[in-house]
């Protein structure tokens, strides 16, 4: 038991800053959709689909385990690419780039200032694609093809709605103006 | 040696090929909203796979040559919702499609209505088109 006051346990120091990530990113959000999303997402959706040739339908799908492996292996790709989406201080694009579509795609600076606005929104609809990957992982380690065509489709809703968000937002009205000058 | 190079080429070209074929663009960026067209010609393939689906035609053109069309459609499972299915593309069939010309490819198009022979209609535009009316309420 302790009586006196120079007994007593010292103030907590403060707690240290926190340590700067060891991470760093070297590609920019667009890149890592080219380079990482895009790629891998096209080998889920392309791994099952049918094909009508002049009537006759020819059904696609992975048809060894090799071939469901390289499925799995593209489908992990897009999920732990999520994390990559989700990591701080990425940078929209490369430097001095501008937008693929002016006038219909954002540039950068302004899909920049969207996720600055909405930084948990960002987040949110990275993890819906991750989250969405989740039920073609499973139809994958079942060697279930309709199960992964129905993921795919779920998969595509993610992308799309987050792309209607951060990328081109104003593009549904912008094009059905156009549309209605045209008829 | 010169095989494997070859084949290294084929599946890049055809990787790339798919890639350019799916990437995600908005819809005004790939399609012009002000250059609707109506196609009458016959479906020759059709391709039932996501993001989007892909319908082939052969139209005849005013010089009679034969102009064959990429026509994008909306994911499978929209196609289903509005009652199209894999066994309406029967072998020979003709169809009217109504849609949009790609900007840079102009045998490219963005289908919004698919009127079979039998005047069967459904709704095959992908999300984020003009809302010209075609979407059924």
């Amino acid at each position: 038991m302790c009586l006196f006051a120079g007994c007593s346990k010292p103030a907590p120091e403060a707690p240290p800053p926190p340590a700067a990530p060891p991470y760093h990113p070297v590609a920019s959000i667009r890149e890592v959709m080219n380079s990482v999303i895009d790629p891998n997402v096209d080998v889920v959706w392309n791994a099952v689909k049918t094909v009508i040739d002049h009537g006759k339908p020819t059904e696609h799908a992975p048809a060894n385990d090799e071939e469901w492996a390289a499925v799995r292996h593209s489908a992990l790709t897009v999920s732990e690419g999520a994390n990559l989406l989700m990591m701080p201080g990425r940078a929209v694009a490369p430097p001095g780039a501008g937008s693929l579509s002016p006038g219909i795609e954002l540039a950068p600076d302004q899909v920049r200032a969207l996720i600055d606005k909405s930084p948990s929104g960002w987040n949110q609809f990275a993890r819906a694609l991750q989250e969405s990957l989740q039920p073609a992982l499973a139809a994958i380690d079942k060697k279930d093809p309709q199960a992964l065509f129905e993921a795919g489709d779920k998969i595509d809703e993610v992308c799309e709605s987050c792309h209607q968000v951060f990328w081109y937002p104003e593009q549904g009205a912008s094009a059905s103006a156009a549309s209605a000058q045209a008829r | 040696m010169k095989t494997k190079f070859f084949l290294v080429l084929l599946v890049t070209g055809a990787l790339c090929a798919v890639q350019s074929a799916h990437a995600h663009h908005a819809f005004a960026a790939e399609y012009d909203p002000t250059k609707p067209l109506t196609l009458n010609g016959v479906v020759t393939k059709m391709e039932w796979a996501n993001p989007h689906g892909w319908i082939y035609m052969d139209t005849k053109e005013k010089n009679g040559s034969v102009k064959h069309w990429t026509i994008e459609t909306a994911a499978p499972s929209q196609l289903s919702r509005h009652g199209l299915k894999k066994a309406d593309f029967v072998d020979g069939m003709t169809a009217v499609v109504k849609g949009y010309q790609g900007k840079t490819d102009p045998a490219l198009a963005n289908g919004r209505t698919l009127v079979l022979k039998d005047g069967r209609s459904f709704y095959i535009g992908s999300v984020g088109g003009p809302n010209d009316g075609a979407e059924p309420r």
